[in-house]
C-alpha cells in the first residue's frame, strides 16, 4: 500500500481511474443525464468508432498540418523579428509597438479576417497559428536579448569577440534558453490557432468536427474529440521537453 | 607599459574621477587600492578601451589583444563546458578548434583541472570555476594582465592558494599586472607599487608607495617581511582616513 503511494505516476493514474468509474456509476444509476455528460464508455465507444472507420484521419491530418506549420514559422518569424528588433533600434521603434498591440488583444479575434484574406482551406488556420505564436516568441527573443548578462558580453569582448562572435556564443544561446521555456505555451498556441481556425470555418479538421459536434449536440463526440486534442498536445508537450533538455543540456547536468 | 595622465571619468554628470596619474612598468606588480565607489573598476575599463574617458589620456604599448582581464566574476559561458569555455579566447583569434581545444586542455591541467574538461561551469565548484577563468585569460599569453578583485568571492584558502599559483606564474612569465583590490594585505604581497585611491566622487591618487620586497614570493612569507607590517599600518591609516571623512559627510 505505501508503495504505490510513493509513486506519483501511479498516485495520479488509480486517481484519474477512480474519477472515471465514478463517472460511469452516475450516468449508470441515472445521476447524469448522457446527453449532456454521456459515460467514459460512450466517450470510449465514439473514439474508437471514428478510428475504426478512418474517418478521423484527414481531420487529424489538416488539424495537425494547419498547427505544425504555423508553430514553425511563427517560431522563425517570432526569432528573426525579435532578432533584428533587439539588434536594430529603429525596426524595435517600429515594431514593439505593433506587436505590443497585438500581444494585448485576444490575437483569435484574427480568425475572421484570415478566413476573408485566406479562404477556408489550410492557409487561414496557419495564418492564425503563426500570429499566435510569432507573437509570443518575438518577446521571449527580443527580452532574451535585452537581458542577456552584461558580464558574459563583457567577458567575450575583452577575449576579442566581435559582434558575429556576441551573437553565435553569447545571444544565441541565450535566447534559446528563453524560447525553449516558452516552447511548450507555443505549441498550446499552434494548436489553439489551427483549431479555432477550422471552428470559424472550414471543410476538414478537429475544430471542424467539433463545430459539427456542438451543431447536432452530441457531446460524447465533442468529448471524444476534446480529449484527442489534449492527448496529441500532451505528447507534443513530451517532445519539447525532450528537445529543451537536449538544447539545454548545462542546465540540466 | 601603461601610463594614465590626468584622467577623468564619469557616466555623464559629475566625475567619478579626476586628474588620475598612474603608471605600470612592463614586468611590474601595480595594485590599487580604495574605498567602494571611488572608481577603481572603471579605471581598468578605461585601460581596456570599454570606457570613454571625459578627459585625460591613458597610453599603453600593447595592443587591446595582448590584455587579458580577470572579473569579479567568473563569467563564464554556462552553455559551454571548461574546455570551451578555456579554447573560446584562442578560438576568436582564429586557432582551429581541434588545436584551441588541445590548448586549453594543457592549461586545464597546469590549473589542477585535468579531467574536468568536459563539465559545466554549474558542474564546478567556485574555486575551480576561478580556475577556468584564470586559464581562458593565460591561454592567450597576455602581455598585460587587469584584474578586478578577481579572488574576491573565494574562501581564504582557496584564495591564497589561487593567489600564489598566479603570482607565481606571473614572476615567471614577467607578466605586467594591475590589480584592482580592496583587500590590503593581498596587495601588498603580491605587489611592486600601490596606489592608494581617495573616496570618490572627484576620487583621486592620495598616494603612491612601493613595496621593497625581493621576488619571487610566497604569498604568506610576504606578511612576516619587515616592511609589510608598517606599510599595512600606513595604508590602513590612509584609507580610514578617507572613511571618517565620508561618516562626517554623511
Amino acid at each position: 500500500m505505501k508503495r504505490w503511494l510513493a509513486n506519483r505516476t501511479l498516485r495520479r493514474s488509480v486517481a484519474l481511474l477512480a474519477l472515471l468509474a465514478l463517472w460511469e456509476a452516475c450516468s449508470q444509476i441515472g445521476w447524469l443525464n448522457p446527453f449532456y455528460a454521456p459515460p467514459p464508455s460512450a466517450v470510449a465507444k465514439v473514439l474508437y468508432s471514428i478510428f475504426a472507420d478512418g474517418e478521423i484521419w484527414p481531420h487529424l491530418e489538416a488539424t495537425f498540418s494547419a498547427a505544425i506549420i504555423g508553430l514553425i514559422a511563427g517560431l522563425v518569424l517570432g526569432i528573426v523579428l525579435g532578432f533584428a528588433a533587439a539588434l536594430v533600434p529603429l525596426l524595435a521603434e517600429l515594431l514593439e509597438p505593433v506587436m505590443m498591440l497585438l500581444n494585448a488583444i485576444p490575437r483569435v479575434i484574427l480568425a475572421p479576417l484570415f478566413v476573408i484574406w485566406l479562404g477556408i482551406d489550410l492557409a487561414s488556420k496557419v495564418a492564425l497559428a503563426l500570429i499566435l505564436v510569432a507573437v509570443l516568441i518575438f518577446f521571449a527573443v527580443y527580452s532574451g536579448i535585452k537581458e542577456v548578462d552584461a558580464r558574459l558580453v563583457e567577458r567575450v569582448r575583452t577575449l576579442g569577440g566581435g559582434r558575429r562572435v556576441l551573437i553565435r556564443e553569447v545571444y544565441v544561446p541565450s535566447v534559446t534558453a528563453w524560447v525553449m521555456g516558452t516552447l511548450k505555451v507555443a505549441v498550446g498556441f499552434a494548436f489553439t490557432g489551427a483549431v479555432v481556425g477550422e471552428f470559424v470555418a472550414s471543410s476538414r479538421g478537429l475544430g471542424y468536427l467539433l463545430q459539427f459536434a456542438q451543431s447536432t449536440y452530441n457531446a460524447s463526440l465533442t468529448i471524444a474529440l476534446i480529449l484527442l486534442i489534449m492527448a496529441f498536445v500532451l505528447v507534443l508537450f513530451a517532445l519539447s521537453e525532450r528537445l529543451e533538455r537536449r538544447l539545454l543540456r548545462w542546465r540540466y547536468m | 607599459m601603461i601610463r594614465v595622465q590626468d584622467l577623468t571619468l564619469g557616466f555623464g554628470g559629475e566625475p567619478i574621477l579626476e586628474n588620475i596619474d598612474l603608471e605600470v612598468k612592463a614586468g611590474q606588480f601595480v595594485s590599487l587600492i580604495g574605498p567602494s565607489g571611488s572608481g577603481k573598476t572603471s579605471i581598468l575599463r578605461a585601460v581596456t578601451a570599454l570606457l570613454r574617458p571625459q578627459s585625460g589620456r591613458v597610453e599603453r604599448d600593447v595592443e587591446l589583444n595582448q590584455i587579458g582581464f580577470l572579473f569579479q566574476d567568473d563569467a563564464l559561458l554556462p552553455w559551454r563546458t571548461a574546455r570551451q569555455n578555456v579554447s573560446l579566447g584562442l578560438r576568436i583569434r582564429g586557432m582551429a578548434v581541434r588545436q584551441a581545444e588541445a590548448k586549453a586542455e594543457q592549461w586545464l591541467a597546469l590549473l589542477d583541472l585535468e579531467g574536468f574538461g568536459e563539465r559545466y561551469p554549474r558542474q564546478l565548484s567556485g574555486g575551480q570555476r576561478k580556475r577556468v577563468a584564470i586559464a581562458q585569460v593565460l591561454a592567450l599569453e597576455p602581455r598585460l594582465l587587469l584584474m578586478d578583485e578577481p579572488f574576491a568571492s573565494l574562501d581564504a584558502i582557496v584564495r591564497t592558494r589561487i593567489t600564489q599559483e598566479l603570482l607565481s606564474w606571473v614572476e615567471r612569465e614577467h607578466l605586467t599586472v594591475l590589480l584592482v583590490t580592496h583587500d590590503l594585505e593581498e596587495a601588498i604581497s603580491v605587489s611592486d607599487v600601490v596606489y592608494v585611491l581617495s573616496q570618490g566622487p572627484r576620487a583621486r591618487i592620495q598616494a603612491r608607495h612601493e613595496v621593497h620586497i625581493a621576488r619571487p614570493r610566497n604569498v604568506l612569507e610576504t606578511r612576516r617581511h619587515p616592511v609589510f607590517g608598517p606599510l599595512l599600518r600606513r595604508l590602513w591609516d590612509e584609507l580610514s582616513g578617507e572613511a571618517v571623512q565620508v561618516d562626517y559627510a554623511l
